[in-house]
């Protein structure tokens, strides 16, 4: 076969949870065929909306775009900032997203109406809220301005949670928290390390509302257009990348905290207990609504699907 | 392909062509060879739009507007009857305050373009006034709101610190002390130029008239106490930090003093609005340059090819220098940031280098970078905004960019003067 | 930078018809920068009374600020053509003699207007990519290729401002750095921003 060189970005630095399911994609593929991966990390060539437009113009052949921010482009995508949704079991968590009829069946035909080939979806880490102050109840939430992405659903999510969301862009944030413009923030544990939020914050707290998710795409044409072979290469190579991510993180959010504990050990960490979580995982609801209300019917079809196959995860 | 590329460039600069043809050819000959053909231009021009995009771009037309205005009332004016009341008497006083001014302003507001406009406006006249040139006037103005990078909040470091996985408040530390050394040096220069040319001071004030100056100056010293006590008080980010200097300055000059009427204010925003224009389409037209760069992995293939593999971490250090210095001349800082920061992380990696100190060593380039010529955005702004030819505007840099270059090897050479503090603070 | 002079001078330098669709144009890039300019001093100082008097910030302010910034430099791009404001080095070609650098201006103009008019396409392509994308802003849910509008209307009108510029150089005597802006007319370098208007 001709040795192609293809282009792959992703939003998150090369050591980040993205970047390293990057590379592994990359590896696969570079040590399987004559075909060449080149990296875009977080920035070099756009933002998150950037880099997607140049996957659907198909200068990018892949693109790694966490749903949440494709909510402009496939509004059912956001189910996934629906709180309290997801598992906090890894297992379960790793069974659903292996075997999710909505991941592996429905959201593949919405991507593909965008002209895009979704290749997998793969958790990123539990979200924790970092805060200046202790939080064990939505109490203690009242009037602490959080920063959130500019997502609608995300502000719903903190606003049934009690706080304030403030949306921000990512570049204020660090100085925001450390001037008390904002007064706490949410990421996984890696992302809460590796950008050093713990260096703003006193606290944090897993709240159990949410596991950030991803996804791999293609541009669907070029897809198209590959031979069998190199299709199933591409299908390989996702496929060994998404186990060797989920080998990665079986212990990266411990590894991320043990780094924050060394690196300033009057950080408290803090899992909240299932009675504090009732209050907050009470406040679901709500955004559920708001999330049907954005997206109508085949919302609801989505939303449906995916609390069947988390049954069934449950089930195992 | 990047020398052609280099080439077109210099060459349409060189003709007289507007600005941002350059940036705009150069980019185009960059997609058709990279495409075989124009049908990806689609790209340029979401780039260009990504080049305007972000949130913290806003902070600048509204501290053009609020200068704007400040400017035309009386509180600019008023502001520095009470500084040329303290140090006008002594050599090079004015020339001093304004660097010190500049590097206040610069550090708060997080943007040397702005600080450039809202220091320089009302400054630019009094020093003309005063005797001083305006090659050096201008060029001090650019030079000094540079230092804003250094001191912190630093939106520089910020982008620094959460691309390559380095403390920020570590950072922001070690910026403190090159700012601080490049500011006694400015000021030396100042002190140095005025002496020299002859800058005649201006008699010294007495107590009363220093009482007086203080107190028609009472009600448009809200303006510092707001940018710097509002962002370092953690009331206002530096964007709200903006459009509160607004407000005040529409209540000042509209209600207080009554010098701006209504006419005055939407001509007020028209020349705000062509300041900001003439500039943002610079900077979004080399935000797609910069694509077709990072696209092209150019910067990968030219740091290979100078074996910078092979070579030490002083040698690394001046590598890392040269690049992002010559990057921000050409393209926005942030942007540089975001291509090469990951480009060097390997190296750095390897060479064993403080990351500290590398991202003060990148972030004093990326400020010298943006107030060197061709294409140093506050350059841009300082035509844009005082309506200068582009050679007045550059010709009194060269003892700055000097000076600045003397701070970066002094830094490569004695990493202390910015790990001092962090040391100290951290160690 | 006084404007009150730009206000006495006449809109259009082109004769008959052309000269008032062209003064109409003119007027209506000053209302669209002004009127960015001032809303975009609404929509922060809004969003900052608002988090204080209210505890509550305008979701969409960030949106809103991306429009504006997109209408000022777009149709600050075409406004600033028309006043020979845009930024460029001139040390070299100021030293031709005035036989030169009028000819440099036409070819500098034709050059220019060109790119102007490519990149209008290629703007407008792009808007009507976004339109076929549905995209939509999230918080305000407004289509993402209306706040584009302005790209292909600004690149295309400036490219008008280069072309007209060019034919002014080639009809009428003496160097024109834009349609309203002859060598002459140059800002007295005395007249410096910040005193007030005569
Ligand atoms: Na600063
Ligand atoms: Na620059």
């Amino acid at each position: 076969a001709q040795a192609d060189t293809w282009r792959y970005a992703f939003e998150e630095a090369l050591d980040e949870v993205q970047g390293v399911f990057a590379q592994k994609f990359k590896e696969e593929i570079e040590a399987n065929s004559d075909h060449e991966i080149q990296l875009f990390p977080y920035g070099t060539l756009g933002e998150s909306a950037d880099i997607m437009e140049q996957a659907q113009a198909g200068i990018l052949q892949f693109v790694n775009q966490s749903p949440g921010f494709t909510g402009a482009l496939i509004p059912e995508a956001q189910v996934f900032f629906v709180p309290y949704l997801l598992p906090q079991d890894p297992e379960e968590l790793n069974s659903f997203f292996r075997n999710s009829v909505a991941i592996n069946e429905m959201f593949p035909e919405l991507y593909a109406e965008q002209g895009l080939e979704l290749l997998t979806m793969y958790p990123e880490g539990e979200v924790a809220i970092t805060t200046k102050a202790p939080m064990r109840s939505p109490e203690d939430l009242n009037e602490v301005k959080i920063r959130v992405m500019t997502n609608p659903l995300l502000v719903e999510s903190y606003r049934a949670f009690g706080a304030t969301p403030t949306p921000l862009p990512w570049g204020e944030v660090y100085g925001g928290l450390q001037t008390n413009l904002i007064q706490g923030q949410e990421n996984p544990a890696f992302f809460i390390e590796s950008t050093r939020m713990y260096e703003v914050t006193d606290h944090i707290t897993f709240a159990g509302h949410n596991n950030f998710t991803t996804a791999l795409m293609a541009n669907k044409d070029f897809f198209d257009g590959l031979s069998e072979e190199d299709q199933e290469l591409i299908r390989a190579a996702t496929e060994a990348a998404f186990d060797h991510i989920l080998d990665y993180q079986e212990g990266l959010t411990e590894a991320s905290l043990d780094a924050i504990r060394a690196a300033r050990p009057e950080v408290t960490i803090t899992w909240l207990s299932e009675e504090e979580r009732a209050p907050f995982e009470a406040s679901a609801e709500s955004v559920e609504a708001t999330f049907i209300e954005m997206t109508g019917s085949r919302g609801q079809e989505i939303l449906d699907q995916m609390k069947a196959d988390l049954a069934a995860a449950a089930e195992g | 392909m990047t020398a052609t590329i280099l080439g077109i460039m210099v060459v349409l600069l060189l003709l007289g062509f507007p600005m941002m043809i350059p940036l705009i050819a150069a980019t185009g000959v960059g997609f058709y060879w990279l495409f075989g053909s124009l049908d990806q231009l689609e790209t340029m021009v979401q780039q260009m739009m990504a080049g305007i995009r972000p949130a913290s771009l806003i902070a600048v037309p509204m501290f053009i507007f609020a200068a704007d205005i400040m400017t035309r009332g009386q509180s600019a004016g008023r502001l520095i009857d009470l500084v040329m009341s303290l140090v006008g008497h002594r050599r090079g006083g004015l020339a001093i305050s304004t660097a010190a001014a500049c590097t206040m302003f610069g550090a708060v507001s997080g943007s040397t373009q702005a600080t450039v406009v809202a220091i320089g406006s009302p400054l630019r006249p009094r020093m003309l006034k005063a005797g001083y040139k305006d090659s050096f006037v201008l060029a001090l103005i650019v030079n000094a709101s540079d230092i804003a990078f250094l001191i912190p909040p630093s939106i520089g470091m910020i982008i620094y610190g959460v691309v390559s996985g380095t403390s920020i408040a570590e950072l922001f530390i070690a910026g403190i002390g090159p700012g601080l050394l490049i500011l006694f040096l400015f000021s030396i220069y100042c002190w140095i130029y005025a002496v020299r040319n002859n800058v005649a001071p201006e008699p010294r004030m007495g107590w009363g008239a220093r009482a007086r100056a203080l107190q028609r100056a009472l009600w448009p010293l809200g303006f510092p106490a707001i940018i710097i006590g509002g962002i370092y008080g953690g009331v206002f980010s530096p964007t709200e930090a903006a459009s509160a200097c607004v407000l005040y300055a529409l209540v000042l000059e509209m209600v207080v003093f009554r010098s701006l009427d209504l006419r005055g204010l939407v001509a007020t925003a028209r020349s705000t609005g062509l300041v900001t224009a003439v500039v943002f389409i610079l900077v979004a037209a080399g935000a797609a340059f910069s694509w077709v760069i990072s696209f092209a992995q150019i910067p990968q293939e030219v740091l290979a090819s100078i074996g910078i593999d092979q070579m030490g971490p002083t040698a690394v250090l001046f590598v890392i220098a040269a690049a992002f210095f010559i990057g921000c001349m050409f393209v926005d800082p942030i942007v540089v940031i975001l291509v090469l920061v990951p480009v060097f992380a390997p190296v750095v990696r390897a060479s064993g280098l403080d990351p500290v100190l590398v991202g003060t060593l990148i972030t004093l380039q990326v400020a010298i970078g943006s107030a060197t010529p061709p294409f140093g955005c506050d350059i841009f702004t300082a035509i844009a905004v005082f309506r200068r030819p582009y050679a007045e505007v550059i010709r009194g840099t060269p003892p700055f960019i000097l000076i600045l270059l003397a701070v970066s090897v002094a830094l490569i050479q004695f990493p202390q003067i910015a790990l001092f503090l962090r040391d100290l603070a951290f160690g | 930078m006084s404007e009150t002079s730009e206000a006495a001078r006449p809109p259009s330098a082109l004769p008959g018809i052309f000269g008032l669709i062209d003064g109409a144009i003119a007027r209506i890039e000053a209302f669209f920068l002004a009127a960015g300019v001032l809303l975009m001093a609404l929509n922060v100082v809004a969003n900052v009374v608002g988090r204080f008097a209210f505890g509550r910030s305008i979701q969409s302010a960030e949106e809103i600020n991306r429009i504006l910034i997109i209408l000022i430099t777009f149709a600050g791009l075409s406004y600033a053509a028309r006043q020979g404001r845009h930024i460029r080095m001139s040390a070299f070609y100021d030293r031709l003699p005035q036989r030169g650098r009028k000819i440099m201006m036409i070819f500098i103009s034709l050059v220019t207007a060109a790119i102007m008019f490519a990149l209008s396409r290629y703007a407008l392509q792009y808007m009507l990519t976004q339109q076929g994308r549905g995209r939509v802003l999230p918080s305000l849910q407004i289509p993402v290729w209306l706040m584009l509008i302005w790209v292909p209307v600004g690149f295309f009108m400036a490219g008008l401002q280069y072309a007209l510029t060019a034919l002014r150089n080639l009809t009428a005597p003496g160097v024109h750095l834009s349609t309203s802006l002859a060598e002459a007319q140059l800002p007295d370098p005395a007249l410096n921003r910040g005193e007030p208007a005569p």
